[in-house]
C-alpha cells in the first residue's frame, strides 16, 4: 500500500495566497479603467471579481503562518502547476461575468490564452477595452511568468526557489546569473520592464496610436502573445514605423534576458558571441529572406510588400507572438512551410516565447551530427557542445526526452483535433499553434486566431495544450503520472 | 586505381550481375506477352548489365582480402543501392514505357525501397514484362539486395556482421543463430516460403498466376505496386482481401522470430514486446476506424467496414500501399489515424519500413524515464523494451536516429513545398517516402500518383526513399567529411 506523500502544504498555501493577492491587485487595473471609461459590464464583473479575489488572497497569505521550508522538485511541480491553474480559474471569472460570453469554458479558454500568452480568442467578437486590458495585464504576468514575480518581490518568503523558477522558465537549463533566485529573478523583471516602457515610448511616438493601444500593443508584442486592439489587427495603422517597431520588441522579448544581464554588467558585451542568439537570428534572416524570394517568384505582388510581410509575419512566428499582418494574403506553400519550421523552432530560452526553443533546436542537430560520428566510429566518446561549452550528459537527454515528448503531443493532438473534421493542415498548425503558444493558425486558404468553431470540449483540450506548452510540458504531465503520487524515495 | 576505388568497383560489379540475372524471369514474362521491340530492349538491358558486371569483376579481382572496416560496409550498401535503383530504372526507359529518365528512377527506387509510389496515371496500358520487373524489384528489394550479399559474399572472404548492421531494418539485430550467413539463409527461406504459399492461395482467389505473383511480390516485399489502376480494390474480393493482409502482416513481423520460433515454439513470439505492440496497433486501430465508419455512415455493412478498416491500417503500417477503399474519403480522425501508422511502420528486421514499432516502443520507455528523473535526478534507470536491457548506445543511437528523421522531413517538405502544393501534400510525400509506404494524402493520395510533382521533387522523394529503406543514417552518413577522411 503506497501512501501519500506530505508535502510543505503550508508553504505552498501560502506562496498560492500570496499569488491571489497579486492577481487581485492586477485586477484593479482594468476595474479602475472600467470605471473612468464608465464600462457598464466591466464595471460589474470587476467590481465582484477584484473585491473577493484580493480578499482571499490576503486571508490565506496571512492565516498562515511564515514558515521556513526547503523545497524539493516536487514541490516545485506542485507549486508552478497548481499556481498557474489557479491564475487561469481565477482570471476567467471577469471573462465569465462580463457580457462577453456566457459560457465558463470560453472565459476559460481565454484566460489560458491570456497567461500563456498565446494571444488567441475563443468568441469572435472582439473583447471590450476593460477587457482587452484584462488579457493585457495577465499577458504581460505570463509572459516572464508570474511565479518568478512572486520570487523576485518576496524574497523574504522563506523558500528556495529553484526548484520553481527551473519549473516555470523556459529553456532548458535556467541559468542562475547571481548568487541568489530572487535576484536572478528581479534582475529578469526589471529588463521585462525596461523594454516595456521603452516600447510604449516609441510606439507613442509613431503619433497614430493612443496611449490605450500602445499600452496593450506593447504587452502583445514584450510578452509575445500578439495582442491587438482592433479587428483589422496591425494593419489598421498601416504604419511601417510601427510594424518595425513591434517586430524589434518581439525579437528582444525572444532573447535570452540573461545576455542582457551580461551586457550591462560588463560580462559579455557582444552578444554575438552567444551561439543560440547568433542561430536565432540567423533563422530568422534566412526565413526572411525566404519568404520574400517564395512570395516574388509565385504571387504578382511587389518587392515592398512581400519584403513587409515576410519580415513582420516571419518574425511574429518565429518570436511566438502571432500577430498577423494582412489576412487576406495567400502565402504560397513555401511561405507556410517557413513558418510553421520557425514557430516550432520558436525564441531563445529564458524569454518570453514558446515553443521548442533554439538551444535545444542545436542540440539536436548536434546530437544527429553525433549519430552520424558514432556510427562511423562506434567507441568515439563526443561530447555536445553548444559554442565552447559542453553540453552536460544529463542536460542533453533532458532535452532529447523534451523533444520527443513534444512531439508526441503534438502527434497525439492532431488525433484529438482531427474530430473536428477540418482539413490536414489546420488541424496541423492550430496544434502547434497552441502548444508553441502562438495562436496563429495558417490555414491554406485562410489564417485564423478566433477557435469559436471549435467543439467547447476541443477548446478545453486547446487551452491544455496552451498551458502545457506555456509550462513546457513536464510539471503538467508529472502530475499525471503515478509516479509522483507514489511514496517519497 | 587505388584500393578503395577497385573495392567499389568490384561491389559495383557485382551489383550489376545480381540485377542482370534477376531481370531475366521479367525477361521471359515478356517473352510471353509483350512485343518484340520490347522483348529486345529489355533482354539487351539485362545482358549487357551481366556483360558489364562480369567485365569489373575481372578487372577488380585482386582488390580484396582485407577485412571490411564499418566504413566499406557502409559504402557497399550505398552503392549496391545506387546502383541498383539505376540500372532497375532503365528498361522502363529503354522500353519506352517511361520516357522520363527521372520518372523511372523514380519508379526504380520506390520499387527497389518497397514504396510502391508511382508516377504512372495508367498501368495497366504497361507491356506486362516490365510490370512484371517493377513488382519484382519489390520482392529483391524487400529484404534487401544486400541481405542476399550476405549469403553471396563470405564466399568472397568477406565477413557480414558489419554489413549487416546498416542493411537489415531496424535498431538492432537479435542473432537467433551464431553465423550471419546461416541466418541469411533462414530469412530467406521463410521469405521465400511465403511468397510460395502467397501465391497459391491468391490463385485459389480467381487470379491468374502472373497477377498472383505480382500482388505476392508486392505484399511479401511490403511495397505496394499493382497491376491494376485500381490497386487490390480491382478484384473486389473478400477473400483476396483477407489473403493479402495476413500476408502483409506476417511480413511486417520481426523475421527472426520466425527463426527463432522453430527452436522455442510459439513462445518467441510472444515474448517480443515489439511484436505485442504491433499488434495492439493494428488492432486499435481497425477497431477504431471501423467503429467511426460505422457511426459516421460511410459504411452500412459491419463486414465491408470490418476489412476495408484493417486492410487499409495493415497495408499502411506495414508501409505497403495497397488500397482497396480510398481513405481520403473517410472522416478526418480516421485519416490521421492512418497518418500516424504511416509514421510508426513496421518491426524491425521485417520488409517493412518507417520509423520501425521498437523505436516508437523506446521513445516512449524514454519519455517515462525523462519523468522519473526529473523527479529523482539521480536514479539512474535502464530502458528496457523487453526482458533485456538495451544498451544506452542503441538508446541514443535512437533518439538521433528519431531526431534526424524529424528534421528530413522538413527539410524533404521545404523543398517539395516549392510545388506551391497545400501542406498536407507536402509532408505526407516526404514522410511516405521516408517511411516507404506509397500513398500520402492530398494530391497524392490512393487514388492519385505522383505524376504531377516536377522533377526535381521526383528525385528528392526517390533518394528519400532510398534513405528511408536505408535507416538514414546510412545515407546521411555520406555527407561527414570524417566519412572519406581514411585517416580518421
Amino acid at each position: 500500500m503506497t501512501t501519500l506523500i506530505s508535502f510543505n502544504y503550508k508553504a505552498i498555501l501560502r506562496l498560492l495566497g500570496i499569488l491571489i493577492l497579486l492577481l487581485g491587485l492586477a485586477m484593479v487595473i482594468p476595474w479602475v479603467y472600467a470605471e473612468v471609461t464608465h464600462d457598464v459590464s466591466g464595471i460589474y464583473s470587476f467590481r465582484r471579481c477584484a473585491p473577493i479575489t484580493i480578499l482571499a488572497g490576503a486571508v490565506i497569505s496571512f492565516s498562515v503562518k511564515s514558515y521556513r521550508a526547503k523545497f524539493r522538485p516536487r514541490e516545485g511541480y506542485i507549486v508552478v502547476t497548481s499556481a498557474w491553474l489557479l491564475c487561469i480559474l481565477i482570471g476567467a471569472f471577469p471573462y465569465y461575468l462580463s457580457d462577453f460570453t456566457g459560457s465558463y469554458i470560453n472565459a476559460f479558454f481565454e484566460s489560458t490564452s491570456g497567461f500563456t500568452t498565446t494571444g488567441c480568442t475563443a468568441e469572435n467578437v472582439m473583447l471590450s477595452n476593460t477587457l482587452l486590458l484584462w488579457k493585457a495585464v495577465t499577458h504581460w504576468l505570463g509572459g516572464m511568468g508570474i511565479l518568478i514575480l512572486v520570487i523576485s518581490i518576496l524574497p523574504a518568503l522563506g523558500i528556495n526557489g529553484q526548484y520553481i523558477a527551473k519549473a516555470e522558465a523556459p529553456g532548458p537549463i535556467f541559468e542562475k546569473m547571481t548568487v541568489r533566485v530572487s535576484d536572478s529573478a528581479k534582475v529578469l523583471y526589471l529588463t521585462y520592464i525596461a523594454f516595456t516602457l521603452l516600447e510604449f515610448i516609441l510606439l507613442m511616438l509613431s503619433g497614430k496610436m493612443t496611449a490605450f493601444d500602445a499600452l496593450i500593443t506593447t504587452t502583445g508584442s514584450i510578452s509575445t502573445s500578439g495582442l491587438t486592439c482592433h479587428p483589422a489587427g496591425i494593419t489598421y495603422y498601416n504604419s511601417v514605423y510601427i510594424e518595425v517597431i513591434i517586430s524589434i520588441f518581439c525579437v528582444l522579448a525572444s532573447v535570452n534576458f540573461i545576455l542582457y544581464f551580461y551586457f550591462v554588467t560588463g560580462r559579455q558585451r557582444n552578444l554575438l558571441k552567444d551561439i543560440e542568439f547568433r542561430a536565432f537570428l540567423i533563422i530568422i534572416l534566412l526565413g526572411i529572406f525566404i519568404c520574400t524570394a517564395s512570395m516574388l517568384i509565385t504571387g504578382e505582388c511587389s518587392l515592398e510588400t512581400a519584403l513587409r510581410n515576410a519580415f513582420f509575419q516571419v518574425i511574429s512566428l518565429s518570436t511566438t507572438s502571432g500577430y498577423l499582418l494582412s489576412p487576406d494574403i495567400i502565402w504560397p506553400a513555401t511561405c507556410q512551410m517557413i513558418l510553421l519550421t520557425v514557430m516550432l523552432i520558436g525564441g531563445c530560452s529564458s524569454s518570453t516565447s514558446g515553443s521548442l526553443k533554439v538551444s535545444r533546436v542545436l542540440v539536436m542537430l548536434k546530437l544527429i551530427w553525433r549519430g552520424c560520428i558514432k556510427r562511423i566510429h562506434p567507441r568515439s566518446v563526443v561530447a555536445v557542445k553548444l559554442g565552447k561549452n559542453a553540453v552536460s550528459a544529463p542536460v542533453v537527454s533532458g532535452i532529447t526526452v523534451f523533444i520527443l515528448t513534444y512531439m508526441s503531443i503534438l502527434l497525439f493532438s492532431l488525433l484529438v483535433l482531427s474530430f473536428q473534421g477540418l482539413d490536414f493542415q489546420t488541424t496541423f498548425t492550430t496544434a502547434l499553434a497552441m502548444l508553441s503558444n502562438t495562436g496563429l493558425v495558417i490555414g491554406p486558404t485562410e489564417s485564423l486566431v478566433d477557435f469559436s468553431s471549435f467543439h467547447p470540449l476541443l477548446r478545453l483540450y486547446l487551452s491544455g495544450l496552451m498551458i502545457i506548452g506555456r509550462l513546457e510540458m513536464f510539471p503538467i504531465i508529472i502530475m499525471l503520472t503515478r509516479h509522483f503520487w507514489g511514496k517519497a524515495r | 586505381m587505388n584500393l578503395d576505388a577497385k573495392f567499389t568497383f568490384k561491389i559495383v560489379g557485382i551489383t550489376l550481375m545480381v540485377i542482370g540475372v534477376s531481370m531475366l524471369p521479367s525477361v521471359f514474362v515478356s517473352l510471353i506477352y509483350d512485343t518484340p521491340a520490347v522483348l529486345l530492349s529489355f533482354l539487351a538491358t539485362s545482358l549487357s548489365a551481366i556483360v558489364l558486371g562480369r567485365i569489373l569483376l575481372q578487372i577488380c579481382r585482386h582488390s580484396l582480402t582485407r577485412n571490411l572496416k564499418i566504413r566499406d560496409g557502409f559504402l557497399i550498401v550505398i552503392v549496391c543501392w545506387l546502383v541498383s535503383a539505376v540500372l532497375g530504372a532503365i528498361p522502363f526507359y529503354v522500353t519506352g514505357s517511361i520516357p522520363n529518365p527521372f520518372d523511372a528512377f523514380f519508379e526504380s527506387c520506390s520499387g527497389f525501397s518497397t514504396t510502391g509510389s508511382s508516377i504512372l496515371e495508367d498501368i495497366e496500358v504497361l507491356p506486362r514484362g516490365i510490370l512484371f520487373w517493377r513488382s519484382f524489384t519489390h520482392w529483391i528489394g524487400g529484404m534487401g539486395i544486400l541481405v542476399f550479399a550476405i549469403a553471396l559474399l563470405p564466399s568472397l572472404g568477406i565477413s557480414g556482421q558489419n554489413v549487416a548492421v546498416s542493411e537489415s531494418t531496424g535498431p538492432t539485430l537479435t542473432k537467433p543463430s551464431s553465423k550471419m550467413t546461416d541466418v541469411a539463409k533462414g530469412l530467406y527461406l521463410t521469405y521465400l516460403l511465403f511468397t510460395i504459399i502467397e501465391t497459391i492461395l491468391l490463385m485459389f482467389g480467381g487470379m491468374n498466376l502472373y497477377d498472383a505473383l505480382l500482388h505476392t511480390f508486392g505484399s511479401v516485399g511490403t511495397g505496394g505496386f499493382s497491376s491494376y489502376n485500381d490497386s487490390v480494390g480491382h478484384y473486389d474480393s473478400t477473400y483476396i482481401d483477407i489473403v493479402i493482409t495476413v500476408f502483409m502482416l506476417l511480413c511486417g513481423v520481426n523475421f527472426n522470430l520466425y527463426i527463432l520460433s522453430l527452436r522455442r515454439g510459439f513462445r518467441a513470439f510472444w515474448e517480443d514486446a515489439e511484436l505485442r505492440l504491433y499488434l495492439a496497433i493494428i488492432a486499435v486501430s481497425s477497431v477504431a476506424i471501423c467503429v467511426t465508419l460505422l457511426i459516421t455512415q460511410n459504411y452500412t455493412s459491419v463486414k465491408d467496414a470490418a476489412v476495408d478498416s484493417t486492410f487499409q491500417t495493415v497495408s499502411i503500417l506495414t508501409t505497403t500501399g495497397y488500397a482497396t477503399a480510398d481513405y481520403e474519403t473517410w472522416p478526418m480522425f480516421c485519416q490521421m489515424i492512418i497518418f500516424l501508422l504511416m509514421l510508426i511502420g513496421g518491426c524491425s528486421s521485417s520488409t517493412g519500413g518507417g520509423l520501425k514499432v521498437i523505436r516508437v516502443l523506446v521513445i516512449f520507455k524514454l519519455i517515462r524515464r525523462g519523468i522519473s528523473t526529473r523527479l529523482h535526478p539521480h536514479v539512474v534507470e535502464t530502458i528496457k523494451p523487453s526482458n533485456q536491457n538495451m544498451p544506452p548506445d542503441v538508446v541514443s543511437a535512437i533518439a538521433s536516429h528519431m531526431f534526424l528523421f524529424i528534421v528530413m522531413i522538413f527539410c524533404g517538405a521545404f523543398i517539395i513545398s516549392f510545388e506551391n502544393c497545400d501542406l498536407a501534400t507536402c509532408f505526407s510525400a516526404v514522410i511516405t517516402a521516408l517511411g516507404n509506404v506509397g500513398p500520402g494524402f492530398g494530391m497524392i493520395g490512393p487514388t492519385e500518383n505522383f505524376s504531377l510533382m516536377s522533377n526535381l521533387s521526383k528525385f528528392v522523394l526517390s533518394i528519400y526513399m532510398i534513405a528511408g529503406r536505408l535507416e538514414l543514417y546510412t545515407l546521411f552518413i555520406l555527407l561527414t567529411p570524417g566519412f572519406w577522411n581514411s585517416n580518421h
